[in-house]
């Protein structure tokens, strides 16, 4: 899938902004507060609906003004023209496929995939338990619908638990207990689900980030990921057998009730397991140094694509956000000899004058952003 | 602008009625103001007889004039089978498939503790009491496949499960999250006839 230009109208810096890109790497050049990452970002709205770093649609409106609109052409099997129009007075968006309006964001949700990269995904290695599987349910999702459904049944389930655990904590009411036996029951169900997802996902993705990894870094270095779930089973690599989830999730669940009862929270399920990332069988988030961490995540993100591009059949537009000024020379160079691979991609610098070392090829493009206006160079 | 106190009035009303905005409203209230009195008499006449002609059938809570709605009192349907439902919108989705012939009963909501919906606030008691005094041979639950809808599904498959009664349940067509109101006739039909055990 190209992105083959995009349009930008009243988009925070950009007041009308029509850019053409190569089908190759589309350098973005320009200083801080020059509207370079605002491109990506319409690019993200063009292809997931909604900004990344979930800002609010109307902070994107240019200053006194009163809506914005973002439009772009997808070439794949046919070219199809995406047009998204927000309006700050109905504070709506109205989404338009090759000029005919479409009322459901889910229609285009999912059919213009994307992976971006940005200096936040530090949070990815570093951060909490939580960090991760917000990745990791990220990724899943945007290959299965059906893994989204279930995800957000889930949540809603835990969220109805929790209420009833606190109505039976206040009211000391027994008699509420068969009610949570339900709840209980439909946990089970999707919670298993999700686990048979993740396990599946894990031991498929692992072949990608090594992959990934090593082309980067050719190095011995071996990444692996390991899937903790239920308390006390992981998983790396595939063989596991999933038959027995619910059973072991219905028997935590016995186990931790009186627990649960007594902190009205929910103490067994996806919503707690672990994601853990090694280098040679040493922890990351403890052990690994900024460069490992870096690495690591580019290599995830990498992985992602190429995951995504074989579950989908449909190469994802890949975004890269101010990532090379984090990196020594040597990683900069693997990694923009390696954006060669992904087909199309957009990649935003500060500026391209320090980065003679980068590999450029005839039919990349650089774009250079000053004050919302977009030249070629 | 000054505009008569009656027609004031009767924009106001329409525009508390759903999917009716204020323009709506206006259009309507001047479509009335001009269609000839015996048309807006009948009118008014229906939308009364709404609140005072209808009732809840005292056996499965469906809408009725008597005591007993139709489909309770009809010795043509099956008194063998009911179908749970949560509202009557459901009913009406249902009967409009003219694939079902069974009875049904009427939860009047979902199992939700944030919205503070439990047991007691369904007719759930009812239904047990119907499953032990009719002779029933089959619960067919067409809850909402969402959250709630299924969660409640299993809480009533879990008390009939002692009972010498098939239970089953629609599944197939139904997209998850899907609302059964909504969804379309022929889906609804099939699912009512795909129904799975459970
Ligand atoms: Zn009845």
């Amino acid at each position: 899938m190209i992105l083959r230009s995009i349009l930008l109208k009243n988009f925070r810096i950009h007041q009308n902004t029509q850019v053409e890109f190569s089908d190759g790497i589309n350098y973005i050049v320009g200083g801080n507060g020059q509207g370079k990452t605002s491109i990506l970002e319409a690019v993200y709205y063009l292809c997931t609906t909604k900004g990344y770093n979930s800002v609010a649609d109307g902070e994107v409106v240019s200053f006194n003004e009163t809506f914005f609109e973002v439009s772009g052409t997808f070439r794949d099997l046919t070219e199809n023209n995406l047009r998204i129009y927000y309006t700050l007075e109905d504070n709506r968006k109205y989404f338009f496929v090759d000029g005919k309006q479409i009322y459901r964001a889910s229609s285009i949700i999912g059919k213009y995939p994307v992976v971006i990269l940005t200096p936040e995904d530090h949070s990815i290695t570093q951060g909490s338990p939580g960090d991760r599987r917000k990745f990791v349910d990220s990724v899943i999702s945007q290959s299965s619908e059906t893994y989204l459904q279930i995800l957000l049944d889930y949540n809603r389930t835990l969220r109805q638990r929790s209420s009833l655990l606190a109505q039976i904590k206040e009211s000391r009411d027994r008699s509420l207990l068969d009610q949570l036996d339900a709840w209980s029951q439909k946990l089970v169900q999707c919670g298993s689900e999700l686990i048979k997802h993740r396990i599946r996902f894990v031991s498929e993705f692992n072949g990608y980030v090594n992959d990934s990894y090593n082309l980067i870094m050719s190095s011995a270095e071996q990444p692996s990921i390991t899937y903790e779930y239920l308390e006390g089973n992981s998983l790396e690599g595939n063989g596991q057998e999933t038959g027995k989830i619910e059973e072991q999730f219905t028997l935590l669940l016995e186990k931790k009730r009186d627990d649960e009862l007594r902190r009205a929270v929910n103490l067994v399920g996806p919503h707690r397991d672990e994601f853990i990332f090694r280098i040679n069988n040493m922890e990351l988030k403890k052990y690994g140094s900024q460069g490992q961490n870096k690495t690591f995540q580019i290599s995830l993100r990498f992985a992602q694509f190429f995951y995504l591009k074989d579950s989908l059949s449909k190469s994802p537009v890949f975004l890269m956000d101010d990532v090379f000024g984090e990196l020594d020379t040597y990683r900069a160079q693997k990694i923009s000899g390696y954006l060669q691979n992904l087909g199309q991609a957009f990649v935003t610098m500060t500026d391209f004058s320090n980065y003679s070392y980068l590999s450029r090829n005839q039919d990349d493009y650089l774009i250079k952003v000053h004050e919302g206006q977009a030249a070629y160079g | 602008m000054q505009i008569a106190e009656p027609l004031q009035i009767a924009i106001d009303e329409l525009s508390k009625l759903p999917t009716v905005g204020r323009k709506t409203a206006q259009r309507l209230a001047m479509h009335l103001l001009k269609s000839n009195t015996k048309d807006v008499e009948n009118l008014v006449r229906a939308i009364g007889d709404l609140k005072t002609k209808l009732r809840f059938c005292r056996i499965c809570f469906n809408l009725s004039v008597d005591e007993v709605c139709e489909v309770c009192k009809n010795p043509k349907r099956d008194h063998s089978t009911i179908c749970v439902v949560e509202d009557i919108n459901d009913v009406m989705a249902i009967e409009k498939t003219n694939e079902y012939n069974g009875l049904y009963h009427i939860l009047g909501g979902v199992l939700s503790p944030l919205s503070g919906t439990g047991v007691e606030s369904l007719k759930i008691k009812e239904l047990m009491q119907r499953l032990e005094n009719e002779k029933i041979k089959e619960v067919i639950l067409a809850l909402n496949p969402d959250t709630e809808g299924e969660t409640t599904s299993l809480y009533i498959a879990k008390l009939i499960k002692p009972m010498e009664i098939k239970v089953s349940r629609i599944a197939r067509g139904i997209p998850v999250g899907g609302d059964l109101e909504f969804t379309d006739e022929a889906t609804i039909g099939r699912a009512v006839l795909g129904r799975i055990i459970i």
